[in-house]
């Protein structure tokens, strides 16, 4: 019966959103509908995982000839590394139909080809497809920030277009590098990604594609310094599009890396390691010190998203079972709580008609169920044991210090600053003395604790009880770690270029 | 058989033409009728076009021309994009000429006829042929292009086109006669034959080589015989434009490709000055449309920057196993948009064309949001968005210049359709994201708007299922 569970998660929410488009549906009725769609989709998700069996291949797979000229597939899959990411992708999407009631028929529309391009982008395995998909999820992001945003929307839309289009068109050019490298090396067209592992890329061409399919995903992540649009993407955008762009579409950008930089560009990336681990821990730090100087409330979880997405790419850049986990399961755990941090945030908004920390205070006396769950959500954030976000920051960091003391050592003391930034906004916003604006502060309506509960209670069972998720993520990560650690291998003996593996002295 | 199956659609399209032409002496005869009657010679023309099987090239009618004409499946589907963009021109016109009166029914007949010219430039493997043809689309393109004769802009394209144009055709008589002497023949297999037995650069050659290179680029729009581009796109009436646009450059580029596919020692050296006019031609295009604030100069430059885009995949094509699939799907793909672009404005554009800026479409989305999504859709494969057809054409574009190991080639394509974003996007922005200042009323027949969606349905369609000849 699930044998085209992925197919329809991709499709049935982008045809949905095409039909709202093109025949007059009325606001609410388009609410409505839209939240049927991601109710499906949130099941079948979780179907998918419960019948997951974790062993490291792919499975749910889908695969029809498509372009057969250059042996493009439409082929679909799903594996320990795309698991936790298509179930945030699947989860998450409900929370925002039931929230916010105010929006137009076309914003609806829009969120649901974002959803389905989005699962999409996770589940393809043929790179093409991936591409294709990457691509179509930018154009309702854009829609979105461009006709519904805030006062200064066009001048932050035009700058996250034009950001992760340069991105993609870079990647195109690699993509069809690698593609054309494989038809050299073994004689036929494949853009398959587990067949495209085999291949031996050495030589400067190999370093360009490598770093066109690194600054795609580095703008998308946003790893430092290509983070320069988010501030103003996620501040314009309205609250449900940045919680999205995230909790959702960032994380496709560290999947990215996950699925295509490490098993084709091992060697590459071996050698580039430190450069990139360095670029990660920069972001937290630079990010997190401007998070603390933010006033708008919004702009400073942004920045604070950006400094967590530093340490997930760090993960990656490790390249060890430990570290590689955790960045996994750390994108779960961010998802959920920052994502859920950012719907806060717009209900605040909407309550309150203001995002400037300074008007608010006070809060947790009105709205003690809020206040309570806003800082479970925010201490998750800041990885607090016994919620989701320990677990993963505390693999990473594991991982870290194993790839390089000093790195390690970068990320762990940098972490503070985030508990810093946090807590301050929360004693200014919560605590003090209560303002004119929150005297009125309503509580959480029972639609909308109800709503949030069941993210709030996975916060708190990602942090108690880890090992369900990680018994799915790790046999993957293993064989990933162990695929890339041979080809690196294979490579250097074929190549016997002079290549330091010990990456320290790159630097 | 298959000899008259190949000059089918041509005669269809050319006694389509005559009949016009005699049509347009009765007093009784109307406008509409005259563009139903093409666009049902286009559309027969086409499905004929379409039936006729082809296996490798073959001459047509071998003892009669001698081999000045071969049909193949690459001629095949750039006849087809022809004869399409001619139909959909003809079906745009329907609506074009309700609002705008200087027509006459002549313009159908020489629409015909410069379709006819196009069709024979993609038969014809011989420099003479190849320069008849030339002439023949060329003047009906001048017509064409001046039709509107109260229009002042459109004296000056006519002016600027001709001129330019004669000298463009003198160019390539002179580089005929060149080659002839060098080669004692003017077929291009015999000249390929010439160059793999002696050498391409003999000072002949050489300079005939480059005359006829010269009048090429000039037609097809490349840097740096692109600046009339501009004026002339901008001077001509819309609908024409977009012919000019798609089917002129659909024929340019065929006879292009087939002139260098059949001769690799003239590839061989003529690749790096062709490595060069392409990426000046992408970003000269690019620099030029960023600066435009009218609609349909936008277009124009953005036109420079295709035949940039075309020009790499000249630059990779193989001389041995030459299908001329990639440069075919291209045009195909790039026609669809262009074309789709052109017939929108020709109906959103309104009485003597008075919206023509980026501005003037400021808020189209609130109140005709079809339109407007047809429009983007058009825009977004331009730009190569996926699953759009411009993606897979870009796509199979940087795949041969990869292939023919041209991996500069295909990352400046890539940082010109970057530079590109800007004023597609630029556009976008203008539709949706402010608030609407007029109604955008508009008058005429439904043809143009009909036209307009089954193109975005064409699109999607070359978008997703790729036919590669």
């Amino acid at each position: 019966m699930f044998e085209y569970a992925l197919s329809v998660m991709i499709f049935l929410p982008i045809l949905a959103g095409l039909t709202l488009f093109l025949f007059p549906f009325s606001d609410s009725a388009s609410r409505i509908s839209g939240f049927i769609v991601s109710i499906v989709v949130l099941f079948l998700g979780i179907e998918l995982f419960l019948g997951f069996s974790g062993s490291g291949a792919m499975e749910y797979a889908e695969s029809k000839a498509w372009i057969e000229s250059l042996g493009i597939r439409y082929s679909l899959g799903v594996d320990g590394i795309s698991l936790l990411v298509l179930m945030a992708g699947a989860i998450l999407f409900p929370m925002v139909f039931t929230i916010f009631s105010t929006r137009s028929k076309g914003f609806y529309a829009n969120l649901l080809i974002t959803q389905g391009a989005m699962i999409g982008a996770i589940c393809a395995t043929d790179m093409v497809l991936f591409y294709i998909f990457w691509e179509i999820m930018l154009l309702p992001i854009f829609f979105m920030i461009g006709i519904y945003g805030g006062p200064n929307r066009l001048p932050a839309t035009v700058k996250i277009t034009l950001y992760t289009i340069s991105g993609s068109l870079l990647m195109l050019a690699g993509l069809v590098y690698i593609g054309v490298s494989y038809h050299e090396q073994f004689g036929r067209w494949t853009f398959d990604i587990v067949e495209l592992s085999n291949l031996k890329l050495s030589g400067g061409f190999a370093v360009l594609a490598f770093f066109m399919f690194m600054i795609a995903f580095a703008i998308k992540i946003p790893l430092f310094p290509f983070h320069t649009w988010l501030p103003d993407a996620y501040t314009e955008a309205p609250s449900s599009t940045t919680f999205v762009l995230s909790a959702i579409m960032a994380k496709i950008g560290v999947y990215g890396v996950i699925r295509f930089i490490v098993p084709i560009f091992a060697i590459e990336l071996a050698r580039f390691a430190i450069l990139l681990a360095f670029a990660g821990v920069i972001g937290m730090m630079y990010c997190g010190l401007a998070a603390i100087a933010q006033k708008d409330m919004k702009r400073m979880l942004a920045f604070s998203s950006a400094s967590h997405m530093g340490i997930i790419a760090l993960g990656v850049f490790c390249m060890n079972v430990q570290a590689l986990t955790g960045c996994l399961f750390q994108i779960a755990a961010h998802a959920t709580s920052t994502g859920v941090l950012f719907l806060f945030i717009g209900l605040m908004e909407e309550r309150m008609q203001t995002r400037n920390i300074a008007d608010f205070g006070g809060i947790a006396y009105r709205a003690p169920i809020f206040a309570t769950f806003f800082a479970i959500a925010m201490l998750a954030s800041v990885g607090l044991p016994g919620t989701s976000g320990f677990i993963g920051e505390f693999l990473i960091i594991l991982g870290a210090i194993k790839f390089s003391g000093f790195i390690g050592f970068l990320a762990g003391t940098s972490l503070i600053i985030g508990v810093c930034y946090m807590l301050w906004m929360f004693q200014r916003v919560f605590f003090e003395k209560s303002g004119e604006g929150t005297e009125k502060f309503q509580d959480l309506s029972l639609s909308e604790a109800l709503t949030f509960l069941p993210v709030i209670l996975l916060i708190l069972a990602m942090g108690i009880f880890p090992q369900p998720f990680i018994k799915k993520i790790e046999p993957t990560a293993q064989l990933h770690i162990a695929e890339m650690t041979m080809m690196a291998q294979k490579q250097l003996a074929d190549t016997r270029l002079p290549i330091v593996v010990d990456t320290h002295q790159k630097n | 058989m298959n000899d008259f199956l190949s000059l089918l659609p041509l005669l269809i399209v050319s006694s389509g033409a005559i009949l016009l032409m005699l049509l347009a002496a009765f007093e009784k005869s109307r406008l509409e009728t005259a563009s139903c009657v093409s666009m049902g010679f286009f559309a027969v023309a086409f499905f004929v076009q379409l039936l006729v099987g082809y296996g490798p090239a073959t001459a047509v009618f071998h003892g009669v021309f001698n081999g000045m004409l071969v049909a193949s499946s690459f001629t095949q589907a750039a006849g087809l994009i022809i004869l399409a963009c001619g139909f959909f021109t003809a079906m745009t016109t329907h609506t074009y000429f309700k609002v705008n009166s200087f027509c006459t029914l002549e313009f159908y007949a020489i629409l015909m006829f410069g379709a006819c010219g196009m069709l024979l430039l993609t038969l014809s493997q011989e420099l003479i042929t190849g320069f008849i043809s030339l002439e023949i689309m060329s003047l009906a393109i001048y017509i064409l292009v001046g039709y509107d004769r109260s229009n002042i802009k459109g004296a000056e394209a006519v002016l600027k086109y001709l001129m330019l144009g004669a000298f463009a055709g003198a160019f390539f008589t002179m580089g005929t006669a060149l080659i002839y002497g060098g080669v004692k023949s003017t077929k291009f297999v015999e000249i390929g034959a010439f160059c793999a037995a002696h050498s391409a650069t003999t000072p002949l050659l050489l300079g005939g080589t480059f005359f006829i290179f010269v009048a090429l680029l000039f037609k097809a729009a490349a840097f740096p015989f692109h600046a009339w581009v501009i004026d002339v796109y901008d001077g001509a009436s819309t609908p024409v434009t977009g012919f000019m646009a798609t089917a002129l450059k659909t024929a340019i580029f065929t006879v292009f490709a087939n002139f260098l596919a059949q001769n690799s020692g003239l590839h061989g050296s003529w690749v790096t000055f062709l490595f060069y006019v392409s990426v000046l031609t992408m970003f000269g295009g690019n620099l030029i449309a960023i600066g435009q604030n009218n609609l349909k100069r936008m277009l124009a430059a953005s036109g420079i920057v295709h035949s940039g885009y075309l020009l790499i995949a000249l630059v990779a094509i193989s001389t041995e196993h030459f299908t001329g699939s990639v440069i075919a799907y291209y045009l195909a793909a790039y026609a669809a948009g262009t074309l789709g672009m052109f017939a929108a404005l020709a109906y959103l554009g309104g009485e003597g064309e008075k919206r023509a800026t980026f501005d003037d479409f400021k808020g189209l989305a609130k109140v005709r949001p079809y339109s407007a999504a047809a429009v983007t859709v058009f825009l977004l494969s331009m730009a190569g968005v996926p699953p759009t057809a411009g993606f897979m054409g870009k796509f199979y574009v940087i795949t041969s210049a990869i292939s023919a190991d041209q991996m500069a080639l295909a990352v400046l394509g890539i940082v010109s359709s970057i530079l590109s974003m800007w004023y597609y996007l630029r556009l976008i922005i203008n539709m949706y994201f402010h608030e609407a200042a007029e109604t955008f009323e508009t008058k005429g027949s439904v043809f143009a708007t009909t036209c307009t969606f089954i193109l975005v349905f064409c699109v999607f369609a070359i978008g997703i299922y790729p036919i590669v000849i």
